[in-house]
C-alpha cells in the first residue's frame, strides 16, 4: 500500500483528551427521556394512590382517610372481586386450551386450510373487543337475533340464552383472547428444536404420544406465561364486561371502578382504592410471568426450526376443521356480517326479509361534524401518538440496553410499569392527577396521547428492544474504532439496523391507539372524542345502526392498515 | 507508532480482571496476548481500543496518552486512530463491502473520489476487489474476514488490534489467513496487538508473546524463549505439550528425581521457588526398545520405563511412558507395544527447570 500525503490518520485530531461532546448530547437526551417517562408513569400512579386516601373527588377539599380501603372489604367490592377472578380464570383456561389447540392444528398437523385460517386469526386479533361485544349483544341479548329465532320462529324457548351473564362475558372474552394465545404459542411451537420430538419418535412413541408426552411438556413455560398474560388481559378488560355486564348486573372490578366515577353516587376515593387493588393483582401476575419466562429461557429450546413430521389428523379432521373454522366464524365473520346487516337497516329487525334497507347511517357518519371530528381525532391521536411512542420507546431501549448510564435500571423499571396498570385505572389516575397539576391538559388530545403512549410504551420497548438486543454490540464498537462518535454510531449503524422494528412498533401502536377505549373512557371530553368512544356512545344510546356503521368503517380501516403492514413486512423481509 | 501500557487495571464492579499489567509494543512489532479463555486478553485489547474505560494505569499510543484515568484523561475510541478486527468481524449488514471498507474514511470526511480509490486499494490487497458491491450476507466467513481486514487497514491506522480473528474460520482457511495477516502487518509496519488463545497461532506469527493468566502477565518473550525456557509450569503447559518430573536439588550441585536418578538440566536463570520440576517436550525425547544398555552417555540424560498408553496420530505416535515416578509424553515414529520396556534419552538443553507455584500442585 503506497503512502501518500492525504492519509486519514494524518488529519489533525482535536487535542482535547476528553470525552467528546457526542456523549454529552446523549446524556442530555437521557435525562430528558428519564424525566419524561418518570412523569408519564409516576404521575398517574402517585395520583391514584393519593386519591385512594382522600375523602373527596379530585380537586375538591377533603381529608385523609382509610375509609376507601375499608370499602374494599364491603360485600359489593368483594363480590365483584370474586366475579373478576372467576371470570378471569375460566376465560384464561378456555382460551389457552382453544388457542393452543388451534396453534398445534395449524403448525403440527396436516390440516389443509392453514393458509386461510392463519390470516383470519390475525384479523381476529385486531378486531376491537368492544365491537365484538356489540355484535354479540345484537345476537345474544334477550331480544336479540338468536333468542328471537329460537323462541319466536322455531318455537323452542328452552334454547333461549342470555349474553348479559357471566357465562356470556366468558364466551365473548374467550373469542377475543384466543388469537392472543395463538400468537404467543405459535412462536414456541414453530421454533421448538425438532430433535426432542424426533428422539421420542425414534424411541417408539406414536405421534399423539409425542405430542402429549414431549411437545406439550416442553411448551410448559410458554403455556404458563401465555396463561398468566391472558389472565391479566382478561381482568383488566373493560369494554366487554362493561357492555355485557352492566345490563346484567355482573360487575367486575374494572366496571365497578367505571361506575363509581361515571354514575352517581360517585365515589372517586373508593374507585381509586379499587384501582390500586386491581393494579396490585395484575402487577403480581406480571411479576410471576416475568419469573416464569426468565426460568423458561434456560430450559425451553428455541432456535433452528426443522422440518417436523406432521401429525396426520385422520379421523379427527372434521373436529379440527370445526374448531378452526368455528372459531373464525364466531369470532370474526359472523360479528362482521351482523354489524354490516345492522348498519344498513332502517329499523332493527331479526328477519332480513322484513328489513328496510338504507345507507343513511353511512351518510350520517360522513355528514355529521361530530363523527368526522372523532375520526380526525383518532387519526391524530394514533398517528402522532404512535410516533411519540416509538421515539420514546427507541430512546428507552437505547439507554437501557446500550448506553446504560447511571439510573438506567430505574428507567427500565418505569417503562415496564404500565404493563401492570389496567387502562381504566390509568385513566382514573390521570383524572386525579390533572385535577391538581397546573397544566391545562384536561380535556385535550394531548392528554389522550399521553394516556395512550403511557399505556402502550411497554409494547414499543418490547418490540424495539427485542430487535436491538439481537444486534451485536461489536457492530457499533467497530464504528467507534473507525472514527465514528457515539451519535454517529447510533445514526449510521444502530438506527438502520433496528428500523424494521421501528416500523413494526409504529404500526402496533397505531393499531392499539385506534382501538383503545379503556384508558380513554374516563378522560375524553366532547371535543376529544375518538372513534371508539363515539361507537360506544351511539351504542349506549341504543342507536345500533349508527354504532354498527361506525364500527364497520373503523374495522375496515384497521384491516386495511393490517394488510398494508403485512405487505410491507413481507417485502422488507425479502429485500 | 508504538503502544505503551503501564500498570493497566480494569475492574468490573468488585471483580478485578486486569491487575496492573505493563508492556510495550514497538513500531512494526507483532505482539500476541496469549492465555486461556477468561484471562483478560480481550479486556486488555478493548482498553487499548478505548472500548472499555480502564480503572487505572496509563496507555500511550505513539507519544500521546490516550487513557490515564488517574489524571482524568480518556480519549474516545473514535479519536484513537486504530484499526481493529473483531472476533465476530462486525461487518455492518446494511452496507455493501465497499461501504464497510470506506466507512473509516467517509466518517472522517475524506473526499468521495479518494475514498473510492483507497477502498479499491485496500480490497485489492485482501483480494476482494471483485466483490466490492456485494452485501455481507452474500459472503462466506472467510470473505467477511477479509472485509474486516480491509476495513482495519484502509485508513492506515497507527496501530492494529486483533481479537481472535481466526477463531471463526475452519482449519484450512486459518493457516492461509495467518500468513496473510503477518504479511500485511509487515508491509504496514505498525505496532500490532494480537489476542489469541491458540498457542500455535501466537508462536508462528509473533515477534513477541505475552502469556497471561488470571489478569496478570506470567511471561513475556520471543516464541522461542517461551517454548524452550518457560518461566513456570503454567506457561510450559499452555505453550506446547510438555511433561514434568519432580526434581530436588542434590546436596552440592545438580538435580535428582524423586527416585534418585540424577538429571542434567538447564537451570540457568530459573526463578527461586519452593518446588521445582523438570519440563520435557515430547519431541525432544528419543525413545528406544529395551532397558538401558551400558553406561549413560556423558552428556545425555537416560531414564528407563515402560509404555502405558499409545495414541496413534498419523505423523507420529504419542506414547505415555512411566519412568522415574512420572508419566512422560514422548513422540516417536517407531512402534512400541503398551507394556514394553523402553529407554528414554534427552539432552540437558531440552530439559528445563521450571518453578512450581504453590497454587499449581497438579
Ligand atoms: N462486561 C463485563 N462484566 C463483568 N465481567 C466481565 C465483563 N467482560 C468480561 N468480564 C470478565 O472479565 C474476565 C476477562 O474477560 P476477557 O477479557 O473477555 O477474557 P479473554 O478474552 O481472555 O477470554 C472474564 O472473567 C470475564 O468473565
Ligand atoms: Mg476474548
Amino acid at each position: 500500500m503506497s503512502v501518500d500525503a492525504s492519509t486519514v490518520h494524518g488529519l489533525p485530531v482535536s487535542d482535547t483528551n476528553r470525552r467528546s461532546s457526542s456523549r454529552g448530547v446523549l446524556m442530555g437526551v437521557y435525562w430528558v427521556t428519564f424525566v419524561l417517562v418518570a412523569a408519564m408513569v409516576a404521575i398517574p400512579v402517585i395520583a391514584l394512590v393519593y386519591g385512594s386516601f382522600r375523602t373527596s373527588a379530585p380537586g375538591l377539599p377533603g381529608d385523609w382517610t382509610l375509609r376507601n380501603y375499608a370499602g374494599l372489604a364491603s360485600s359489593g367490592v368483594l363480590s365483584s372481586m370474586s366475579t373478576t377472578l372467576v371470570i378471569g380464570l375460566f376465560t384464561s383456561v378456555l382460551s389457552i386450551i382453544i388457542g393452543t389447540a388451534i396453534a398445534l392444528i395449524l403448525h403440527r398437523t396436516d390440516f389443509r386450510y392453514g393458509r386461510i385460517v392463519m390470516p383470519l386469526i390475525g384479523l381476529t386479533f385486531y378486531f376491537p373487543s368492544f365491537i365484538l361485544a356489540m355484535a354479540w349483544i345484537i345476537v345474544g341479548a334477550p331480544g336479540g337475533i338468536y333468542n328471537t329465532v329460537v323462541d319466536d320462529m322455531l318455537g323452542m324457548p328452552w334454547l333461549r340464552a342470555d349474553i348479559y351473564t357471566a357465562a356470556g362475558i366468558v364466551f365473548v372474552m374467550v373469542l377475543h383472547q384466543v388469537p392472543f394465545v395463538y400468537l404467543t404459542m405459535r412462536g414456541p411451537i414453530i421454533g421448538m428444536d425438532p430433535i426432542y420430538e424426533e428422539a421420542a419418535n425414534a424411541a417408539g412413541a406414536k405421534p399423539y404420544e409425542v405430542l402429549l408426552r414431549v411437545t406439550l411438556p416442553l411448551l410448559g413455560y410458554s403455556l404458563i406465561s401465555s396463561f398468566i398474560l391472558t389472565f391479566v388481559m382478561t381482568i383488566e378488560q373493560f369494554a366487554i364486561p362493561a357492555l355485557l355486564g352492566i345490563p346484567g348486573q355482573v360487575t367486575m372490578l374494572a366496571t365497578q371502578l367505571y361506575l363509581l366515577v361515571r354514575f352517581s353516587p360517585t365515589d372517586y376515593g373508593l374507585a381509586a382504592a379499587i384501582g390500586v387493588a386491581l393494579s396490585l393483582i395484575t402487577g403480581a401476575a406480571i411479576w410471576a410471568q416475568r419469573r416464569v419466562t426468565t426460568a423458561g429461557r434456560l430450559t425451553t429450546v428455541t432456535g433452528k426450526a426443522g422440518r417436523i413430521k406432521q401429525i396426520p389428523l385422520g379421523h379427527w379432521r372434521w373436529a379440527a376443521n370445526l374448531l378452526c373454522f368455528g372459531f373464525v366464524f364466531l369470532g370474526l365473520i359472523m360479528p362482521m356480517v351482523i354489524l354490516l346487516y345492522t348498519s344498513v337497516l332502517k329499523w332493527f329487525t331479526v328477519n332480513p326479509f322484513d328489513g328496510m334497507y338504507t345507507l343513511r347511517n353511512y351518510v350520517f357518519i360522513w355528514e355529521s361534524g361530530s363523527t368526522v371530528g372523532s375520526f380526525t381525532n383518532t387519526l391524530i391521536v394514533s398517528g402522532v401518538g404512535a410516533a411519540v411512542g416509538v421515539l420514546l420507546g427507541l430512546l428507552c431501549c437505547y439507554f437501557t440496553l446500550r448506553l446504560r448510564p447511571p439510573g438506567y435500571r430505574a428507567l427500565d423499571f418505569l417503562v415496564s410499569l404500565p404493563f401492570g396498570v389496567p387502562g381504566v385505572v390509568l385513566g382514573l389516575g390521570l383524572l386525579w392527577a390533572y385535577a391538581y397539576l397546573p397544566l391545562p391538559l384536561y380535556g385535550t388530545l394531548t392528554l389522550m396521547i399521553i394516556a395512550f403512549v403511557t399505556r402502550f410504551l411497554p409494547y414499543a420497548t418490547e418490540t424495539i428492544g427485542g430487535q436491538m438486543v439481537q444486534i451485536d454490540k461489536s457492530l457499533e464498537e467497530a464504528a467507534w474504532v473507525n472514527g465514528a462518535t457515539r451519535l454517529q454510531g447510533v445514526g449510521k449503524i444502530l438506527l438502520p439496523l433496528v428500523s424494521p422494528s421501528l416500523q413494526g412498533a409504529y404500526f402496533l401502536l397505531f393499531m392499539a391507539f385506534f382501538r383503545e377505549i379503556s384508558s380513554a373512557i374516563l378522560i375524553y371530553s366532547v371535543n376529544t372524542s375518538v372513534i371508539s368512544i363515539s361507537i360506544w356512545s351511539f351504542f349506549e344510546q341504543a342507536n345500533w345502526g349508527l354504532a354498527s356503521a361506525l364500527a364497520v368503517v373503523a374495522t375496515l380501516i384497521i384491516f386495511v392498515a393490517m394488510a398494508l403492514i403485512t405487505r410491507m413486512v413481507s417485502t422488507a423481509g425479502r429485500g | 507508532m508504538s503502544i505503551s501500557i503501564e500498570n493497566l487495571t480494569k475492574r468490573y464492579g468488585p471483580l478485578t480482571v486486569v491487575h496492573g499489567i505493563s508492556f510495550n509494543v514497538a513500531k512494526g512489532e507483532f505482539m500476541s496476548l496469549l492465555g486461556p479463555s477468561g484471562c483478560g486478553k480481550t479486556t486488555t485489547l478493548r482498553c487499548i481500543a478505548g472500548l472499555e474505560d480502564a480503572n487505572g494505569g496509563v496507555i500511550r499510543i505513539g507519544d500521546r496518552i490516550v487513557s490515564a484515568p488517574e489524571q482524568d484523561v480518556v480519549v474516545s475510541a473514535h479519536e484513537r486512530q486504530i484499526g481493529m478486527v473483531f472476533q465476530s468481524y462486525a461487518i455492518w449488514p446494511h452496507m455493501t463491502v465497499a461501504g464497510n471498507v470506506g466507512f473509516p474514511l467517509a466518517i472522517r470526511k475524506v473526499a468521495a473520489q479518494e475514498v473510492e480509490r483507497q477502498v479499491d486499494e485496500a480490497l485489492e490487497i485482501v483480494g476482494m476487489r471483485h466483490l466490492r458491491d456485494r452485501h455481507p450476507s452474500q459472503l462466506s466467513g472467510g470473505q467477511q474476514q477479509r472485509v474486516a481486514l480491509a476495513r482495519a487497514i484502509v485508513g492506515r491506522p497507527r496501530v492494529l488490534l486483533f481479537d481472535e480473528p481466526l477463531s471463526n474460520l475452519d482449519a484450512k482457511l486459518r493457516e492461509g489467513t495467518r500468513t496473510e495477516i503477518k504479511r500485511l502487518q509487515r508491509e504496514l509496519d505498525v505496532a500490532t496487538v494480537y489476542v489469541t488463545h491458540d498457542q500455535e497461532e501466537a508462536l508462528s506469527m509473533s515477534d513477541r508473546v505475552i502469556v497471561m493468566d488470571g489478569g496478570r502477565i506470567t511471561q513475556a518473550g520471543t516464541p522461542k524463549e517461551l517454548y524452550r525456557r518457560p518461566a513456570n509450569r503454567f506457561v510450559a503447559d499452555f505453550v506446547g505439550r510438555a511433561s514434568f518430573i519432580d526434581v530436588t536439588r542434590m546436596n552440592g550441585s545438580g538435580w535428582s528425581t524423586a527416585a534418585g536418578v540424577r538429571l542434567r538440566l538447564d537451570d540457568a536463570g530459573a526463578p527461586p521457588a519452593t518446588r521445582y520440576q523438570a519440563m520435557l517436550r515430547p519431541e525432544s525425547i528419543d525413545i528406544c526398545h529395551g532397558a538401558a544398555r551400558g553406561k549413560a552417555d556423558e552428556s545425555d540424560n537416560i531414564l528407563c520405563g515402560h509404555v502405558v498408553e499409545s495414541h496413534y496420530l498419523g505423523a507420529y505416535t504419542e506414547y505415555l511412558v512411566e519412568a522415574s515416578g512420572a508419566k512422560l509424553k514422548v513422540h516417536s515414529r517407531s512402534d512400541f507395544d503398551v507394556g514394553a520396556e523402553v529407554t528414554l534419552r534427552f539432552a540437558p538443553e531440552f530439559c528445563r527447570l521450571v518453578a512450581l507455584g504453590d497454587e499449581d500442585r497438579v
